[in-house]
């Protein structure tokens, strides 16, 4: 035991606390140790996850921040077809413009003159594609369209471009939808719905 | 000892050993680059499709015509619902909606429910929307009749 002062003596413990400034052993490191462990297996789960979460089909649909498509349970895949989008305001063929919803509404006609000559192009450009193939095959004839909408718009707007769909042989008009939970896959059933503009 | 020998204890004495340190730095690069890639192509949105074809041209229409069922028309107004089998209008069905705005189908989900459980081989509807009706509206209206097995929608303006 060593010799100490004589006086007023605290306990061991108290005496190597942090009361005394004793008890730091220095600078405390600035070096962090890295555990890889768990981050390896924070790697494995999200590419795990992701790899499930992967689709070969690609973008089929531009989604436009205008545009909010309404949701569905019984809905099938969207295949890659033109794509006909109908915002608040504006009406587009692929992304090109074909008129503001404002003044196709004022029009009398059941049709949309420009989109049905867009439409027609469209048709005639892909039937010659198929015929330099010599494909003859149903699926390359049948006129096939999506029709991407937002939710709001009205049912006036919706008739006058599935009318220029139908007249320009675009007749398979599909409806592009979010699907909703518990929305069925698309294996199973044939149920389809037909328009008459 | 006598005849022992002596191998010595440094150098390549004793067994070598058999554990391998795995280097984790490749498997860290390589978890990295395929997080990135699969991150840039993942599907956060499940898009589908309610299919729809002009008139006369649609198989389902050509059958019902063989097989001669009534036909059902659905006039959806923006106050009410009326669901006609033949010429027999059924009882209208006011438009309420939920919290959300989302229109409320129960009553017409019900009524389609009954006339299908009558006319088991009924397979063609027609929607006649008015002009008001929400895009929105008429499509969950499609789902809801292709959610009581009637596989073919026909969609076409209102005629009063």
């Amino acid at each position: 035991m060593p010799i100490q002062v004589p006086g007023k003596r605290y306990g061991k413990r108290l005496q190597s606390s942090k009361v005394f400034g004793k008890g730091t052993h220095g600078k405390k490191s600035i070096f962090a140790d890295l555990l890889i462990t768990p981050l390896v297996d924070m790697f494995v789960i999200i590419v795990l996850f992701l790899i499930a979460n992967f689709s070969a089909t690609g973008e089929v649909l531009m989604m436009s921040k205008d545009i909010q498509l309404p949701t569905a349970v019984h809905v099938k895949d969207l295949d890659l077809v033109p794509v006909v989008m109908i915002s608040k305001d504006q009406v587009l063929m692929d992304g090109a413009l074909i008129g503001q919803v404002a003044e196709i509404v004022k029009s009398d006609q059941m049709d949309i003159p420009e989109l049905e000559e867009k439409l027609r192009e469209l048709k005639k450009k892909t039937d010659e594609m198929h015929a330099s193939v010599n494909d003859t095959s149903q699926q390359s004839t049948a006129g096939d369209i999506n029709i991407q909408a937002d939710k709001d718009v009205a049912f006036k707007i919706i008739s006058r471009v599935m009318y220029s769909c139908s007249s320009a042989e675009y007749g398979n008009i599909n409806l592009a939808v979010l699907g909703a939970a518990g929305s069925d896959s698309p294996a199973t059933g044939q149920k389809t719905a037909s328009a008459t503009p | 000892m006598a005849g022992g020998m002596d191998l010595g204890q440094g150098g390549k004495g004793g067994k070598k050993p058999l554990d391998t340190a795995i280097n984790l730095v490749p498997f860290i690069d390589l978890m990295a680059v395929t997080i990135s890639f699969l991150i840039m192509t993942a599907v956060w949105t499940q898009l589908g499709r309610l299919q729809v074809s002009s008139a006369g041209n649609s198989a389902a229409e050509q059958k019902d015509d063989e097989n001669k069922t009534p036909p059902l028309t659905l006039m959806l107004t923006a106050t009410d619902m009326k669901l006609s089998v033949g010429p027999t209008v059924m009882d209208p069905i006011p438009i309420t909606r939920d919290p959300k705005g989302a229109i409320e189908l129960t009553k017409l989900e019900t009524q389609l429910k009954d006339v299908k459980a009558r006319i088991p081989d009924e397979q063609q509807l027609t929607v006649q929307p008015t002009d008001e009706v929400k895009y929105d509206d008429i499509v969950r209206v499609i789902d809801v009749i292709k959610g009581v097995n009637i596989d073919g929608v026909s969609l076409s303006p209102f005629s009063s």
